[in-house]
């Protein structure tokens, strides 16, 4: 019995120093591999998708992995960005680059707020659903609305037009702030709330865990740095219309993404989002299969790997990358120190 | 000393349907309360009630003289209330310190460190400190009834709730249990203890209430109770065999 005294799960975590050493420099490189332009133009597309998508991917996980908010509508913020940046930089409005991505995240802090009024009155599949009909009944405003062209949608004409190098640059800027913002969450109180909302809602309200305020201020978050990544998707793309602002194939690729690395872990995500992208690239040659086939390996993966990705290999290998664990014997550490 | 609990009339139920009715009783400051009845009787429920996880459609609760009918779940733990759950829910993703540790930090709003130490003194108490770092999900049973203790501790409650604690322990395990409540009630806990056994009851209770479809059939001595005859007929042919 003494022989089992620890799991090995909980021995090894690469989230101490060398781990975290890595990390920066392979974003300290990546900075500067983007500023001196030493990264070719088509790694850079690639790049600014992976960003992005780590970003959304990594905020779904908030949602749904830890607060236990199975968000279908993500899109919609994904959209006020996108149509926010759109008009806000039009000759008519002209507003900096910056200053456009900032409005577009801050309409959809205020619209996340007033949601959050009506869907936190609903719980599972009820939540779900309603956050889905939310983002069709925005698409259904912006197809009906004249002066964002209608189902025609927008051209993006921001003046100067950012080059991909600054795309590239900022997208990954939003990934590392939303990466580095979601460890540190889950670091502090909120977190060891969030990871018990995660594993049981019930036994996390019974011992004094505030689950209104936990889902709400991850709500808010999540739409905030959803807006942010959709905000830049949209610059990259140049152009919006109310089914690539508003589409349920956003949603598709965040589950994917969430699932396919692994819910519940801050690294699922990120290897979620690099595989979607690939192999997103790799389905544009059958267009009209590519959701299809990104649900069967959904499905798939959640039947044989529930854990995803990261999930089961830190279980196989015993190992946590990111990891929010809490150990007894740092704080008996602490007390000897005293 | 005053009254701990106080069930003023309650309905309660889940959706539609109604479990609780009309149930009324008062659970003296420092008192173990047991309860007893038979299965599907509504005692896990009125627990619920308790703790805020179901509201009542009539009736009040009292918690410490205060009217906490209408108070969310986590405001009633911090005001005092630690509960057990009849089928273990631990954090399964976690390890049993961590487990406590967010019953220490959440249910008390004490800085982290000093939940961790809170933690650490729950866990001793129940007897889990050696296996702090397991995975709670699999720990056997025994363990995960003392973790909910010990979950329910590290909130600091003056109110333990305890559903079922024993149910499913061999004998020897039960005497265990026996002896950890006993300890929590001479450290100045109220409690109150459901469980189906009623020879544990009978050792371990100041007070003894017995639930029958909902409402309290009769409450009083734990001696007088067993051997009243409402008791006796409930439990006919099912004492024998558990
Ligand atoms: N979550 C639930 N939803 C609907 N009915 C429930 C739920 N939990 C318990 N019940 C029903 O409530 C009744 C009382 O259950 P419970 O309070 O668990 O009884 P006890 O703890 O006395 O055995 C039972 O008939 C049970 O089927
Ligand atoms: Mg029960």
């Amino acid at each position: 019995m003494l022989k089992r005294k620890f799991t090995p799960s909980h021995v090894k975590v690469l989230d101490s120093p060398p781990m975290l050493i890595l990390c920066i420099v392979l974003a300290v490189g990546l900075y500067i591999g983007c500023f001196a332009g030493l990264i070719s133009n088509k790694a850079m597309r690639y790049l600014v998708q992976i960003f992005l998508y780590i970003t959304m991917g990594e905020m779904w996980n908030l949602l749904s992995g830890y607060a236990g908010m199975t968000s279908l509508g993500q899109q919609l913020y994904i959209g006020l960005a996108g149509y926010s940046v759109a008009m806000a930089t039009s000759p008519l409005f002209g507003l900096p680059l910056f200053g456009a991505l900032l409005l577009g995240a801050g309409i959809s802090v205020v619209v996340s707020l007033f949601m959050s009024l009506i869907l936190f009155r609903l719980e599972g599949m009820y939540f779900s659903i309603a956050t889905l009909v939310a983002a069709e009944a925005f698409c259904m405003l912006f197809f009906a609305w004249k002066f964002v062209g209608q189902g025609a949608g927008m051209t993006i004409r921001i003046n100067p037009y950012p080059t991909l190098q600054e795309i590239c640059i900022l997208s990954m800027t939003i990934c590392v702030v939303a990466l580095a913002l979601v460890y540190g969450l889950l670091r502090t109180r909120v977190g060891l709330g969030l990871t018990a909302m995660r594993d049981d809602i019930t036994s996390a309200a019974s011992v004094g865990v505030n689950i209104f305020s936990h889902k709400l201020l991850v709500y808010v978050i999540a739409a905030f740095f959803t807006a942010l990544a959709g905000g830049i998707f949209f610059v990259n793309k140049g152009m919006i219309y109310p089914d690539s602002g508003f589409g349920i194939s956003w949603t598709i690729s965040m589950v994917f993404i969430a699932i396919i690395g692994g819910t519940g872990t801050v690294s699922g995500p990120i290897i979620g989002a690099i595989i979607y992208v690939f192999l997103n690239e790799k389905l544009a040659d059958y267009p009209g299969w590519s959701n299809i086939i990104l649900g069967t390996i959904t499905i798939l993966v959640i039947l044989f790997l529930p854990n995803g990705i990261m999930g089961t290999l830190q279980k196989k290998l015993h190992f946590e990358i990111f990891s929010s664990k809490r150990f007894s014997f740092k704080l008996k550490k602490a007390a000897k120190e005293k | 000393m005053g009254n701990i609990v106080e069930f003023r009339h309650i309905d309660a139920g889940y959706g539609r349907i109604q479990i609780l009715s009309d149930l009324s009783f008062e659970v003296e400051e420092g008192q173990v309360y047991g309860v007893i009845g038979p299965n599907g009787s509504g005692k896990s429920t009125m627990f619920n009630a308790l703790l805020g996880i179901i509201r009542p459609t009539a009736g009040a609760i009292y918690f410490d003289n205060i009217d906490i009918t209408r108070t969310p779940p986590h405001i009633r733990c911090r005001m005092g209330i630690g509960r057990t759950f009849q089928i273990p829910r631990p954090f399964e993703h976690m390890s049993v310190y961590e487990n406590v540790l967010i019953a220490a930090v959440h249910g008390t709003g004490q800085s982290e460190k000093k939940a961790g130490y809170a933690a650490i003194d729950a866990l001793k108490l129940t007897g889990l400190y050696e296996k702090r770092e397991l995975l709670s999900g699999e720990l056997p049973l025994l363990d995960r009834k003392r973790l909910e203790v010990a979950r329910a501790i590290g909130t600091q409650p003056k109110l333990l709730l305890l559903d079922e604690v024993a149910a499913g322990l061999t004998d020897a395990e039960v005497k265990d249990m026996m002896k950890l409540v006993k300890g929590l009630k001479d450290s100045g806990y109220s409690i109150i203890w459901i469980e189906h056994i009623i020879q544990t009851m009978l050792g371990s209770t100041d007070r003894l209430m017995c639930m029958a479809q909902g409402s309290s059939v009769i409450e009083g001595e734990p001696q007088e109770v067993i051997n009243s005859k409402t008791v006796q007929t409930l439990y006919l042919g099912v004492d024998d065999n558990e």
